[in-house]
């Protein structure tokens, strides 16, 4: 009975000090957030000042090209 | 990470988990996992110095010597901080970015986002396959022979059906850019010179200019990228990095970023080596010619080699950026892990950037000076946006949980850089809109 037990306990130890290194390609799949049915994101006021400044920037950019491009075309004379 | 204590690794044993090392020192252990890990950051910040990166950082270094070398010290840290954003997204989701964004802002913003994504992507294409056929012109190979060749080998790159196989085949290209590192050498910069405008800013003795500002902008809009927030979190998705991953995807972009920044002063010095000769030049190629008859053989080889090798690295990662958010958005089957007949449509897709900017290359007298300009307007438009869902995206609790959320501090640091980036952004379209907003040199 002391010599099984001994031999379990050396084997528990042994198991206890070995790493198993997987890569991940070959790893089993993690369970992830599951976004596709969360719908778009809450408008809190951070999000809605962030998606008009997006937009003002957008337009003004936009706003620049096309003046700059009539500029080039000489509809605009600098 | 995956070290696993040997007495609960039920699906390692089970046979569900194949190919698992066994090892018994801990040390070893995780050396072993940050290798498997490795790759992702390293590629997309190393493939972020490609042929437009060259050509502005050796510009740089040829109109202002070692005076802009500070600047990749301060973008150092700014790369480090929007990438690893990037990297906890894709290991907390699974997911690439323009999947996010559509899912989490809606179609209109979904589609504005990866329109301009491909758009942008398919101009710098054309610029990376421009640099080829200059490089190649200079190495005596006809760019009518030698484009089509890099196309094929580009599109056969990831046809093999394993990410692991290109993962490696590109990790070897980024690291021959340590050949950067001896052209450096060879150019014998002044040490202290170096060390003292690496670490003080300072302005070039003409002062503050329209053409040193254009330069600035153009190192940090080149050193951040939109594609890279779309390549490396796809890339994160696809090999399927695991939340114990997290630590070691975070110091590969960290080796990353060291690395390419590394690299891009490099580059500055071998333009410096132009600017101490007062040489005058409109691209690297021909600077690696004069730098070639002055300094010997090996420099003008091995800069338009490495011009080859950063547009090559640019052409596969652009490439796959756009295939990979294309086909998140489409819903297709988009992995480098499944083989033609499972994913048809995103291959073609890559095949179709790569193949189609090529193309454009080789037709005489195309415009490429616009496709140049195009670029960068393009990425002034793109950057501050995809920085802000990138934000935004980090806050978004519902998804990440505290976990992988941003905290307070990653927030502040992160609405600083995209504060940067909008007032860059808008100094560029100011320069623009008005040229003589600043004094030229």
């Amino acid at each position: 009975m002391t010599t099984l037990m001994t031999q379990q306990d050396d084997r528990m130890e042994q198991e206890r000090i070995t790493f198993v290194v997987v890569h991940p390609l070959d790893d089993v799949p993690e369970e992830k957030v599951e976004t596709e049915y969360l719908g778009p994101m809450p408008m809190t006021m951070t999000v809605k000042i962030c998606l008009y400044a997006l937009r003002g920037y957008l337009l003004l950019m936009f706003g620049l090209l096309g003046f700059r491009v009539l500029q080039l075309a000489g509809v605009i004379k600098s | 990470m995956v070290t696993i204590n040997h007495a609960d690794p039920k699906e390692v044993l089970n046979g569900t988990a194949a190919k698992p090392i066994r090892v018994s020192n801990k040390w070893v252990a995780q050396a072993l996992t940050f290798l498997m890990v490795f790759g992702p950051g390293l590629i997309v910040m190393e493939a972020d110095n490609d042929a437009g990166a060259v050509s502005t950082y050796v510009q740089a270094g040829a109109q202002y010597g070692t005076h802009l070398l500070w600047l990749l010290l301060v973008l150092l840290p700014i790369s480090y901080f929007v990438q690893e954003m990037v990297v906890r997204l894709g290991i907390a989701t699974g997911q690439g970015h323009a999947a996010m964004i559509y899912r989490r802002f809606g179609k209109w913003w979904g589609r504005f986002s990866l329109a301009d994504l491909l758009l942008l992507n398919f101009l710098t294409l054309v610029t990376e396959f421009a640099a080829i056929a200059l490089a190649l012109d200079k190495l005596g190979v006809n760019p009518v022979l030698g484009v089509p060749v890099a196309a094929v080998a580009l599109t056969a790159l990831v046809l093999t059906g394993s990410y692991r196989r290109w993962e490696r085949i590109v990790v070897f290209l980024c690291l021959l850019d340590l050949a950067w590192f001896a052209i450096a050498f060879r150019v014998h910069p002044v040490a202290g010179d170096v060390f003292r405008h690496s670490m003080v800013p300072s302005l070039p003795p003409s002062g503050l200019t329209a053409g040193w500002l254009f330069l600035v902008i153009a190192t940090v809009g080149t050193t951040i990228a939109p594609w890279q927030l779309f390549f490396q979190q796809s890339c994160v998705a696809d090999k399927r990095l695991r939340f114990s991953d997290l630590k070691w995807a975070r110091l590969d972009t960290l080796i990353g970023a060291v690395f390419t920044i590394l690299v891009a002063g490099c580059m500055m010095l071998a333009g410096n080596a132009a600017f101490l000769r007062h040489w005058i030049f409109t691209d690297p190629a021909q600077m690696a010619v004069q730098l070639g008859s002055a300094l010997g053989p090996f420099l003008k080889n091995a800069i338009l080699l490495l011009m080859i090798n950063a547009a090559v690295l640019g052409t596969t990662t652009i490439s796959l950026s756009s295939a990979w958010a294309y086909g998140e958005v489409r819903g297709w089957p988009h992995s480098l892990q499944k083989p033609i007949r499972e994913a048809p449509a995103f291959y073609a897709v890559y095949a179709l950037c790569v193949i189609a900017a090529a193309g454009i290359v080789l037709i005489p007298r195309a415009p490429l000076q616009l496709i140049i300009l195009s670029v960068q307007v393009l990425a002034g438009l793109m950057l501050p946006s995809a920085i802000i869902f990138l934000q935004l995206l980090l806050n978004d609790k519902e998804v990440l949980g505290e976990r992988f959320a941003n905290k307070r501090w990653n927030n502040f640091v992160n609405w600083v850089i995209v504060i940067l980036l909008f007032v860059l952004s808008l100094l560029l379209a100011a320069q623009v809109a008005v040229p003589k907003l600043f004094p030229n040199a």
